[in-house]
């Protein structure tokens, strides 16, 4: 009996039950949509906040290089601080490079070389602002790149040839400026070329003086890191760069306190919407059970039909809500981060438990109305 | 007659109408609030991005190509160009001068400090008066532009001539501690000073190998009165964009319009520009570790949050429009009445359209003041200060939620109108 009121209230001719649907699913949808990006944003942001550049640096530890050692094995072997930088988890890992500096005479002057991995540091350096443009790889021996101040004080521009000349080691040889970097710091005054040409004209093969990392940690989680290496390399000293890894960690709070606040509003204000509805749905119903209570329906049946009925609707909402609201994730998350946005499972519970809440909310009113219907009145049609 | 109808209309059905209003103003405070707090997100970011340090840097035009390698610096001071202190001022006398965060000037000399040699001595304002001319209370140093610098201690007095940071590293090396004493001598002019530690100091860049003291010292110490290296700046700007990037490789190539546009919106590098101008021998840069990570994420950020408030407008619009729906399939015999005593179809229409506007303008409103009220509690609670209210979203968020109660209406107004009265009285629709 119980289950032919419900499936015929349901699927009788009076009933709206698509528009409370649809608005359930609806809300679902947003809920599991706001939910998955929640979830996901601190990782995701974390990745945009990579464009402030290296947040970790890997160099020898103090000491080393002073112990007595002659200046031409300046720095550490670069296998070992390859190695080092391969601990990083790779899924964590944005951009490395090594570096290492000398002084080497150009046609017009002194000049800081520095030698990099130049794949590498374009992902370390995604700020930099280039002219001309970026050496593609790591082994290019004939192209050169050169900061702003320095091309602007030698006169070179992106196209014209340079000498690059080492004194002490007797080394030259003729580079092409390939690309003018504007970074506003002290890489504007330095000339950047391939890490392997750089220990040649220096007679340092196989060295560098550290590395930079590009690392999707902040805070306390690039301390540990460093933590860690440090103790699994004891050769090395790792340490985050405290201006990036710090201010990345003030700003993800921020930006998860903003997004857990906008995100509770919507669904607070979600959650409303769909009580109206189920409301105005229950509320319409009062005369069927008007006439229920007239053929002898107790208070107790009859609160318990408008609750499974309820409870009925909401989960086929939800289900619907969580498969649009899978897609809108989807379509947020390209939308803003070009990326696709993790399916959870814990969505799953979370978005079905809000759901439930705000539909036997909105049912608890309308049924205390209902209990209190006067068969007669509403038989004689008030 | 149409007046009375809708007067009718309300007074019987007032609980629906107001459960009606209700939804609509729910959904109007969801409006407000993401669209008072999107505007003026940027701002608040850009204020938090403050963290990362200063995003410009400003250094005499004529420096010759300094030759530093991590932080020791391989150039004689000798003949080198200096920028003034007193020229300080007129970097924030520009016209984006409330942009300005702060600014903190440096001077370095390399000294030696027992058995270790060229360390480098660094002066620099920490927080530091600075009367304006239109704010005699100005105060700005490194405290301000460098908000990642940590002091384990207590920050030297700007007035006082024998306290000093050590860097954590230095400090590490040479065994010092908070309150130990440090005498440095210059290498160049020979000047030696001591100085108590009040801190360390973690930067985890080149300071952390240096002695940071009041400029002052430096300048007395290297024989420089009244002269600074280098000025770091810290400038509220906004993202770069197309424009930005056309003036920054040349400027002479923009269109008077557009040099106008440009100059007068706080692109990093129209501050710069300005910086320029107003200080003869000065060349400033945007730091663009800085200035461009700041406008990527800023960008993302309120890209995230219109495409969540457009999700989240979406979903309340249907819910308005179900809602309305309801309400009016619920009126079917009323309208069929209606049409039996002889009302044309367009009259009802206009009826439900008229009831409407009302509801969606009365749920507007209320919605509109409970918005604006909790947009400043997300500004407090998330950036401890109230979000700057832009007036022109009430009459915005009025009309949306007439527009979303219309649309809720227009529909299922224009099925019913169509019914036969017959079949309606009959109860058969």
């Amino acid at each position: 009996m119980t289950l032919r009121l419900l499936v015929k209230s349901l699927l009788g001719p009076t009933s709206k039950i698509g528009v409370a649907l649809a608005s359930l699913a609806v809300g679902a949808a947003v809920v599991s949509a706001l939910t998955s990006l929640y979830l996901d944003i601190s990782i995701k942001m974390s990745e945009e906040l990579r464009a402030f550049g290296a947040n970790f640096m890997v160099a020898p530890l103090a000491g080393e290089a002073e112990a007595g050692a002659p200046p031409t094995v300046r720095g550490m072997a670069t296998e070992r601080l390859e190695a080092a930088i391969a601990s990083v988890p790779a899924d964590r890992l944005v951009g490395a490079s090594p570096y290492l500096y000398g002084l080497v005479r150009l046609d017009l002057g002194n000049a800081v070389m520095v030698g990099v991995d130049f794949p590498g540091l374009r992902r370390l350096s995604p700020y930099w602002q280039v002219e001309g443009s970026w050496i593609g790889v790591a082994f290019d021996d004939r192209n050169a790149m050169i900061g702003r101040r320095l091309a602007e004080s030698m006169a070179l521009k992106v196209g014209d040839g340079v000498t690059l000349l080492n004194r002490a080691e007797g080394q030259q040889t003729r580079v092409t400026i390939k690309g003018i970097i504007d970074a506003g710091d002290q890489e504007d005054d330095q000339i950047f070329v391939a890490l392997p040409l750089a220990q040649r004209l220096l007679g340092l093969a196989g060295r560098a003086d550290f590395a930079m990392l590009s690392v999707v940690a902040q805070g306390p989680e690039a301390d540990a890191l460093a933590a860690t290496m440090t103790r699994e390399f004891p050769d090395v000293s790792a340490r985050p760069i405290r201006k990036i890894s710090q201010s990345d960690g003030q700003i993800l709070g921020k930006i998860d306190g903003l997004m857990a606040l906008v995100a509770a509003t919507i669904l607070v204000i979600t959650t409303l919407c769909v009580n109206a509805t189920l409301t105005a749905m229950v509320a319409r119903r009062t005369p069927e059970i008007g006439l229920q209570k007239a053929l002898g329906a107790d208070n107790r049946a009859i609160v318990a039909q408008v609750l499974a009925e309820t409870t009925l609707i909401c989960l086929v909402g939800v289900v619907l809500g969580l498969v649009i609201g899978y897609g809108l994730a989807q379509v947020l998350g390209q939308a803003v981060f070009n990326a696709w946005v993790t399916f959870r499972p814990v969505v799953i519970p979370l978005t079905l438990g809000v759901s439930l809440v705000a539909a036997l909310i909105a049912a608890v009113l309308p049924v205390r109305g209902a209990v209190r219907v006067a068969p007669a009145r509403v038989l004689r049609g008030e | 007659m149409f007046f009375h109808m809708l007067r009718q209309s309300f007074l019987e059905g007032r609980k629906r109408k107001i459960l009606a209003a209700v939804t609509v103003a729910l959904a109007a405070t969801l409006i407000t609030t993401l669209f008072t707090i999107s505007l003026d997100v940027g701002d608040k970011m850009a204020r938090e991005m403050k963290s990362y340090g200063s995003n410009i840097r400003v250094v005499p035009k004529s420096e010759a190509v300094p030759l530093r390698i991590g932080g020791v610096d391989y150039n004689p001071l000798k003949g080198r160009d200096y920028l003034d202190e007193a020229d300080l001022p007129k970097m924030k006398d520009i016209f984006w001068r409330n942009n300005i965060v702060g600014l903190a000037p440096t001077l370095r000399t390399p000294v030696r400090l027992g058995e270790e040699k060229a360390v480098s001595l660094i002066g620099t304002y920490f927080d530091k008066p600075m009367p304006l001319p239109d704010d005699p209370d100005y105060r700005t140093g490194v405290r301000q532009t460098s908000g990642f610098w940590s002091v384990d201690g207590a920050w030297p007095q700007d007035d006082a001539s024998d306290q000093a940071l050590v860097g954590v590293t230095l400090a590490g090396r040479l065994g010092l501690t908070k309150g130990a004493t440090v005498s440095v001598v210059d290498e160049a002019t020979g000047t030696s000073r001591s100085f108590t530690v009040s801190g360390l100091l973690t930067t985890g860049g080149v300071e952390d190998d240096a002695v940071v003291v009041p400029l002052a010292v430096v300048q007395e110490m290297a024989g420089l009165a009244g002269k600074v290296a280098e000025v770091e700046i810290s400038a509220l700007t906004i993202p770069e964009n197309e424009l930005s990037t056309k003036a920054r490789r040349d400027t002479e190539k923009l269109s008077t319009a557009e040099y106008d546009t440009w100059y007068c919106t706080a692109y990093v590098s129209s501050i710069a520009h300005q910086i320029e101008e107003a200080v003869v021998n000065a060349s400033a840069r945007p730091i663009w570790q800085v200035a461009a990570g700041e406008g990527a994420v800023i960008g993302k950020i309120q890209a995230l949050l219109l495409v969540v408030g457009l999700a989240a407008f979406v979903s309340a619009a249907m819910g308005v429009s179900s809602m309305m729906n309801t309400t009016i399939t619920e009126r079917a015999r009323e309208i069929g009445l209606m049409k039996a005593l002889g009302a044309a179809g367009g009259e009802i229409y206009l009826l439900f359209l008229g009831e409407a506007v009302i509801v969606g303008g009365i749920g507007g409103l209320v919605g509109w003041g409970l918005g604006l009220g909790l947009a400043q509690g997300v500004g407090l609670m998330v950036f401890g200060s109230t979000v700057t209210i832009a007036w022109v979203s009430g009459p915005l968020v009025v009309l949306v939620s007439i527009a979303m109660a219309l649309a809720g209406s227009a529909l299922p107004a224009r099925a019913i109108t169509a019914l036969m009265p017959v079949e309606v009285l009959h109860g058969r629709r």
